[in-house]
């Protein structure tokens, strides 16, 4: 634990006020009522989780619901709260020097600042009228659209993408999804799941095109935009959403001394290269349960888990990360889709797909020196369970002595013996 | 805190937890689908498992709930979900690495035990005495004592074989 001297008050500072920031705040005052916590945030309002915009956007949930914080939980937790934008940072001063307000000092700093959406780069793809689907802004920008326009094409199939055609899709447009690559959540899903998916999106009534390289996009007199692709006729919609991945928001540390490459780079305690300033979440680079030493993965559950483990070291407590491990859930076009870990066909040796009668859907283990490393599933709510029991196993790495249809019964038994 | 625990020894499979706990939830109709506890029936190895929420001190599922509508009630420790601030984004199903969190397929969202309030209906209705609704402390206790037991017994068995080794 942090020593203090008479009178003295170690300031904590957090740049990020969402998933990893916050579990970071929460993790400081569980131990510690004495430091001074500031948490700054370049983002207007309230801390809101982004895992929800698209639930919104299909009116699934409601806009308020969004906020996971009120302003009463920053005073009862003694958090000072800055709405201000860092635009650099001297480790050697430790000064953070931002936009509108005055300089902050810090003793110990977590960069929690997440991450962007990026545009790739097609002719004519920018301006009014293009949108991305990752802040508030964006559905802030989105849900007016969704209200008045009736077509829009969907430029990448990754997980948030796919939930945002779903959303117009639910909401009466007429959607076409883009993916340059030649299969569909290619991050999210093995190739099978893939095609599995796919068919889910086409019988949902979306126009789907893969392996579709869009040339250039040109703004029509009627301000609705005309899709140039690749062989193919144009695509003419009233707006475009932009679903092309996501880049750490690291500009402000550019002449700082900490070691980045696309992310931040941490250790397992969350600690980047120079003393005193650590990262978590979309901005770092972190260890992963399956040895890799950096690696972002831009998930809500991994950012929570940095900025806790980042939360206890800044106060002493000796935390060190097991690793991060992928995971993605939601339900969509009628099914439940879900992966962890490991499932690229290129990564793995080994695959066990269940019958289908088993969990009523496509779900496969997918094994590497015969342990379990991933898991994908297309189906029902039900199976999720199955992930959720394979977690622990992945994380440790055990092996499991039984027949892959029977792992679930054996997995509860176990988990009842050493319990009871 | 208190918690519901379970022993397997005594649960004869009956599943009226099941029928009580689904009643509880629907307050109209016995079926399992509306129950938080399940009552595993496992033929080839001859085992039977209630399971139901074992509101983790540190739960997994509270914490990644992106939703922030899971918290720790504060009269009785249970790990409760907020319907109405439930997503239905299931990270919670899949953080739990015991399957005790259940999706309601009318509304679409989470749901799970939440001890009844202090009155958990299950382990009134529990003909085997293997559901208990007690303090956790006590309940380590008594499975050290079991486990000890166990060791006790295994020694003992030791020693008599020993004891006919010397004989012979």
């Amino acid at each position: 634990m942090i020593k203090y001297k008479e009178g003295e008050k170690v300031r904590l500072v957090i740049i990020g006020n969402s998933a990893a920031g916050l579990s970071a705040a929460k993790t400081i005052r569980k131990y510690d009522q004495k430091s001074e916590i500031t948490i700054i945030s370049k983002e207007e309002g309230l801390a809101y989780s982004r895992v929800l915009l698209p639930y919104v956007l299909r009116e699934k949930v409601d806009y308020n619901n969004i906020f996971i914080k009120d302003k009463a939980y920053y005073e009862e937790n003694a958090i000072t709260y800055i709405e201000d934008e860092v635009v650099a940072l001297d480790t050697l001063e430790k000064l953070i020097t931002v936009n509108k307000g005055q300089a902050i000092r810090y003793d110990k700093l977590l960069i929690a600042t997440g991450s962007h959406a990026v545009t790739p780069p097609i002719e004519g793809l920018n301006g009014s009228g293009i949108y991305h689907m990752w802040t508030k802004n964006d559905l802030d920008d989105l849900l007016p659209l969704f209200n008045q326009k009736k077509s829009v094409a969907i430029i990448g199939s990754g997980f948030v993408s796919l939930q945002a055609a779903w959303a117009a899709k639910c909401r009466g447009l007429e959607v076409s999804i883009i993916e340059i690559a030649d299969r569909v959540m290619p991050n999210v899903l093995d190739k099978k799941g893939s095609e599995v998916m796919a068919n889910h999106i086409v019988d949902s009534g979306l126009s789907l095109y893969t392996s579709m390289i869009t040339e250039k996009v040109e703004r029509q007199e009627d301000s609705s935009f005309k899709l140039h692709l690749k062989n193919r006729q144009p695509l003419v919609v009233d707006f475009v959403i932009v679903g092309a991945g996501v880049k750490s928001n690291i500009s402000f540390i550019q002449n700082s001394n900490i070691v980045y490459d696309r992310a931040i780079l941490v250790n397992e305690k969350m600690e980047t290269n120079i003393k005193d300033v650590y990262a978590a979440g979309d901005v770092a680079a972190g260890p992963t349960v399956f040895g890799d030493k950096h690696m972002t993965h831009a998930l809500w559950p991994t950012a929570v888990e940095m900025g806790e483990i980042a939360g206890a070291n800044m106060i002493g407590k000796q935390r060190r990360y097991q690793g991060s491990l992928n995971m993605n859930v939601t339900q969509m076009y009628g099914v439940t889709v879900a992966s962890m870990g490991i499932f690229d066909d290129e990564q793995i040796d080994g695959s066990y797909e269940f019958p289908m009668d088993q969990y009523k859907g496509y779900i496969k283990l997918c094994y590497k020196n015969s342990l379990i490393v991933g898991a994908c599933i297309i189906g029902e709510s039900e199976s999720v369970k199955l992930l959720g029991k394979l977690r622990p196993i992945i994380k440790k790495g055990l092996r499991i002595d039984c027949d892959p249809e029977k792992i679930e019964s054996y997995i509860d038994i176990q988990a009842f013996q050493n319990r009871y | 805190m208190k918690i519901i625990t379970m022993d397997t020894t005594k649960c004869v499979g009956c599943r009226n937890c099941e029928l009580a706990c689904a009643y509880m939830n629907s307050n109209t109709s016995c079926e399992r689908t509306y129950s938080k506890i399940r009552v595993n029936h496992y033929i080839d190895e001859q085992t039977l498992i209630p399971l139901t929420c074992l509101h983790c001190e540190e739960a997994w599922c509270l914490n990644v709930c992106p939703a922030a509508a899971i918290s720790r009630d504060e009269n009785t420790g249970a790990v409760i979900i907020d319907s109405d601030k439930c997503a239905g984004c299931k990270m919670c199903i899949l953080a739990c690495p015991y399957g005790n969190i259940q999706f309601d397929e009318k509304d679409l969202v989470s749901t799970k035990c939440n001890l009844c309030e202090g009155n958990p209906r299950c382990v009134g209705h529990c003909v085997g005495a293997a559901l208990n609704y007690e303090d956790v402390e006590s309940f380590n206790e008594r499975a050290r004592k079991k486990v000890d037991r166990k060791i006790m017994d295994a020694i003992k068995h030791q020693c008599k074989s020993m004891e006919v080794e010397n004989d012979k």
